[in-house]
């Protein structure tokens, strides 16, 4: 028998979630040429109906815990949203159908498994998941090259990055795996000096990563994942054993990988040129154009923005996946831009306030890193936009247009919650 | 002992959140700081958006005459430009390619935002208002550039005129052409951008303020003021002797006269006669530093300030002259040098103005919607770059090396008007010298400076001349 939880704080914050995908779209429809049209409220509204549903959905479970990370995530779908039908309204339709099926794909991962604790105890089958996973898109038929990236699977129109999944199994299998070796280790701790030395258990997991991160960045020429992929490890590594001396060892591992890749791949010493160099001639007009073109938008943005509907934003190339930070900015400011900084560092920080709640080292390790997940994403998406770093393929959570990405995202904030859920449970809390 | 997963996490959170705070500076930076340059940056679509939905400001010569306005197409606008032998000056405006000369430079301008305008810009920039575009007024003179197009003909090179009193360019020239109408049209930007790229001719270059050549022997004028405010006189006789090396040292190097000369030279022989030997010798004299200085007072490898895009030049590939042949070489105009024809007009009109050089511009004016004046386009000179007196010298010399017994300059000569002048014939790698003509007019109180470069002229100096004269002929209205 589940009793019903009230979750007050989350429905009210539900309403302004409401507001704010129902005037943005409002706003941007005023915009254009043709004017606001009633029946474009279709898209917000159905919306905010799946923001509540999934509401009622966890109050009717009795799910208790964390009451903010579904309010941010649907204020970050919503503006997804209203920037799709401002960037690419042509794909507005096929968005709202991903929301939908990230809804299922949320509401499913509330039921199952019915017992958290016991994805620990696949581990091996994640990981072997995760990395079948990581190299299909080499494989014949069924793997796509999109934009030089071979990061997709595709069966017939219907496409999807089997990344996005990966990232998921990847933090599973590092919280199960870290948490059963990271006692043992206590006690066998040697050091070389000052210099700690990573135990044979470590040694050979930082190792096969590396290897394998180089692998993706080599044959499936995806920096984004390599970068994602190896900073999820060395941010786990790091919540386990708290040595930032093996997140070093990984950091020097990936500048050396990185500095053998740009003087012998070419499509990493492109992505570095166009990020030191976006300005020279032969760059601005050719493979730095994206990104100047996005630097325009910024500066344009100012500290308010040109308003919704009122930039340029169509003359960044693949704005709606790539670029939607910038055109963002451009129209809502700087304001705006780091309002939204502001909401991902929240989701963040709740996740992170989840990690630190939970009973066991396997529930701690997964809620840190699912929400280091989010974290690093945006840093590396809005760094290369504003290029802090290299330009990469990295989606904006919730945010940018596509599918794979927004159904991983919102099963990782079943899966934050239901850690939260289960804490809760433990110590008797609401 | 390892620390509590716990203190971990708090850790790693904190690094999070610096990460952000950094982003955060750096998103800042984009939008907060960099806004001015970027938002007038001529390959901004935002700036040149106005190209395409609304009308964008005319640009007009000195006499009143369109050079440039938007006309209604189907979907939206575009630019016309009335003159194309002023292709360089206006330059394009396109959507995809972004805008040149005057279009870029007075961008903001001929969008009803000028920086003369700051109630616009600030309108512009918060309130998003745009007023009605108004008009740049160029100095352009329509008689001087006619004379110009004609005596320049469609040979490969630049001529400029412009005003020594106030830096005013009068005419400007530059052959090959383009047609700045088919890259400003959206129907045909893109092949007519791929077929001027491609062009070995490059016609996309404003040879005028972007073409860099030797300058020959009209750097000896810059060599001369060196020797004047060196100390060196004048009148003394330097012993000519074609070929000649300052010693052994320089192996199988000599410096060459152009007449094969054996004889005795004063500095205003060596400009009617264009005696490289004698240059060499009086630059080897005065010394490197002291060349380099005067090279950089002139202007050379240095901006020219110019309100559309214009080369610096350069002295020498280091931008010093540390040997002896270089110091030498350069001392009668090759070397290593490289000018543009706007920089050795600018030279001209210092030594006619009294070692005051001008500021150039293009643009005289920025009008509004209504025609009145939003702001006067009239830099200050750049400055005294030598004495009066040295100028006044050279000034004599220069007369001489038009009108004196055996002049090179003698075709640029006008009747009833004292002409300043002088030839070049600058060697250069793709074969046939460069001719050059640098002058001024009348030499006493100058309303004319020009600069003549004709590319690979197979006489040199002796074809650019009379161009140089038919142009001021024209400036002065005779």
């Amino acid at each position: 028998m589940i009793a019903v939880t009230r979750r007050r704080p989350e429905l009210g914050l539900l309403f302004w979630v409401a507001a704010l995908g129902i005037t943005g779209s409002v706003a941007v429809a005023a915009a254009e040429v043709a004017g606001f049209r009633p029946q474009q409220l279709v898209v917000p509204v159905t919306f905010v109906v799946i923001a509540f549903v999934l509401h009622v959905f966890l109050a009717a479970r009795g799910v208790r815990g964390d009451q903010l990370l579904l309010p941010i995530a649907a204020a970050l779908t919503a503006l997804g949203l209203v920037l799709v039908q401002r960037l690419a309204s042509n794909l507005l339709v096929q968005q709202l159908s991903w929301t939908l099926i990230a809804a299922g794909a949320f509401a499913a991962t509330i039921l199952i498994p019915r017992d958290l604790t016991a994805l620990s105890r696949f581990k091996w089958t994640w990981a072997l998941l995760g990395v079948l996973l990581l190299i299909s898109p080499l494989l014949p038929v069924i793997g796509r090259e999109v934009n030089g990236a071979r990061i997709w699977l595709g069966v017939g129109t219907v496409t999807f990055e089997p990344w996005e999944a990966v990232k998921i199994l990847l933090v599973i299998f590092f919280a199960a795996y870290l948490e059963e070796f990271r006692e043992v280790l206590a006690q066998t701790q040697r050091r070389f000096g000052p210099i700690p030395v990573p135990p044979v258990p470590y040694l050979v997991p930082i190792v096969a990563m590396w290897a394998i991160a180089m692998v993706v960045m080599v044959f499936e020429r995806d920096l984004g994942a390599t970068l994602l992929f190896l900073g999820i490890f060395l941010a786990m590594l790091y919540l386990a054993t708290g040595e930032v001396f093996y997140t070093l060892i990984g950091l020097v591992l990936l500048l050396v990988g990185g500095f053998v890749a740009y003087h012998v791949f070419g499509h990493v010493a492109a992505r570095v040129d166009i990020w030191l160099h976006p300005f020279a001639d032969d760059v601005r007009f050719g493979t730095g154009y994206q990104l100047v073109q996005g630097l325009f938008a910024l500066a344009n943005g100012g500290l308010f923005g040109a308003g919704l509907g009122n930039g340029m934003p169509e003359r960044i190339p693949v704005v709606w996946s790539d670029f939607v930070f910038d055109a963002f900015a451009e129209e809502v400011g700087f304001a705006g831009a780091l309002a939204l900084l502001a909401l991902y560092l929240l989701f963040v920080y709740r996740g992170m306030l989840i990690a630190l709640r939970a009973p066991t080292p396997f529930l701690q390790l997964l809620a840190g890193g699912l929400s280091f997940i989010v974290a690093l994403q945006t840093i590396v998406i809005v760094g290369g936009n504003a290029r802090l770093i290299p330009l990469t393929g990295i989606t904006l959570p919730f945010v940018a247009y596509g599918g794979s990405s927004l159904v991983t995202n919102w099963m990782l904030v079943a899966l934050l919650i239901r850690v939260s859920d289960l804490t809760a449970r433990v110590r008797g809390t609401p | 002992m390892t620390r509590s997963i716990a203190a971990n996490i708090r850790g790693l959170t904190l690094a999070i959140a610096m990460t952000f705070l950094v982003t955060s500076v750096g998103v800042g930076y984009w939008t907060l700081v960099s806004g001015d340059e970027l938002n007038n940056d001529p390959f901004n679509p935002r700036l040149v958006a106005a190209i395409r939905d609304r009308p964008r400001g005319f640009i007009k010569d000195a006499a009143g005459n369109t050079l440039a306005e938007s006309v209604q197409v189907p979907d939206g606008y575009k630019r016309v430009y009335r003159d194309k032998t002023l292709a360089h000056a206006t330059g394009y405006a396109s959507f995809q390619f972004g805008a040149s000369g005057v279009e870029a430079a007075y961008a903001e301008s001929l969008i009803g935002q000028d920086p003369g305008d700051p109630l616009s810009q600030w309108r512009a920039r918060y309130l998003r208002e745009r007023a009605p575009p108004g008009s740049v007024m160029l100095g352009i003179d329509p008689k001087v550039q006619q004379a110009a197009v004609a005596a320049l003909g469609n040979r490969r090179g630049a001529i400029v005129a412009i005003d020594p009193r106030n830096g005013a360019i009068l005419a400007s020239v530059s052959w090959p052409q383009y047609d700045p109408n088919r890259i400003s049209d959206p129907a045909t930007e893109d092949a007519a951008w791929k077929q001027v790229i491609a062009d070995p001719d490059k016609p996309l270059i404003n040879r005028v303020t972007e073409g860099l050549y030797p300058p020959g022997s009209t750097f000896k004028i810059i060599t001369g003021a060196a020797a004047l405010e060196s100390g060196v006189d004048p009148n003394a006789k330097v012993r000519v002797d074609d070929p000649w090396q300052a010693d052994t040292s320089w192996g199988s190097y000599f410096v060459r006269s152009s007449s094969r000369a054996h004889g005795d030279y004063t500095m205003a022989d060596g400009y009617r006669l264009s005696e490289n030997i004698y240059f060499a010798k009086i630059g080897l004299q005065i010394g490197g530093p002291k060349l380099a200085e005067y090279a950089q007072r002139f202007g050379i490898g240095s901006p020219t300030h110019c309100d559309i895009n214009a080369s610096k030049g350069q002295l020498s590939r280091t931008g010093v002259l540390d040997r002896p042949t270089l110091v030498a070489d350069t001392a009668y105009g090759q070397g290593e040098l490289l000018v543009s024809p706007l920089q050795m007009a600018l030279v001209a009109a210092a030594v006619g103005m009294g070692g005051v050089m001008p500021t150039p511009h293009y643009a005289t004016e920025v009008r509004d919607a209504q025609g009145h004046a939003v702001r006067m386009i009239a830099p200050g000179a750049i400055g005294q770059v030598i004495r009066p007196e040295t100028a006044r010298a050279l000034t004599t010399m220069l007369v001489g090396a038009v009108s004196g017994p055996g002049a090179f300059a003698f075709a640029a000569k006008i009747p009833g008007v004292n002409v300043a002048g002088k030839t070049g014939s600058a060697e250069n790698p793709s074969g046939t010298p460069h001719g050059w003509f640098v002058g001024f007019a009348p030499a006493e109180a100058p309303t004319v400076a020009v600069a003549i470069l004709l590319e690979n002229s197979p006489r040199g100096g002796e074809d650019a001349a009379p161009l140089g004269g038919r142009v001021m002929q024209a400036a002065l209205g005779r």
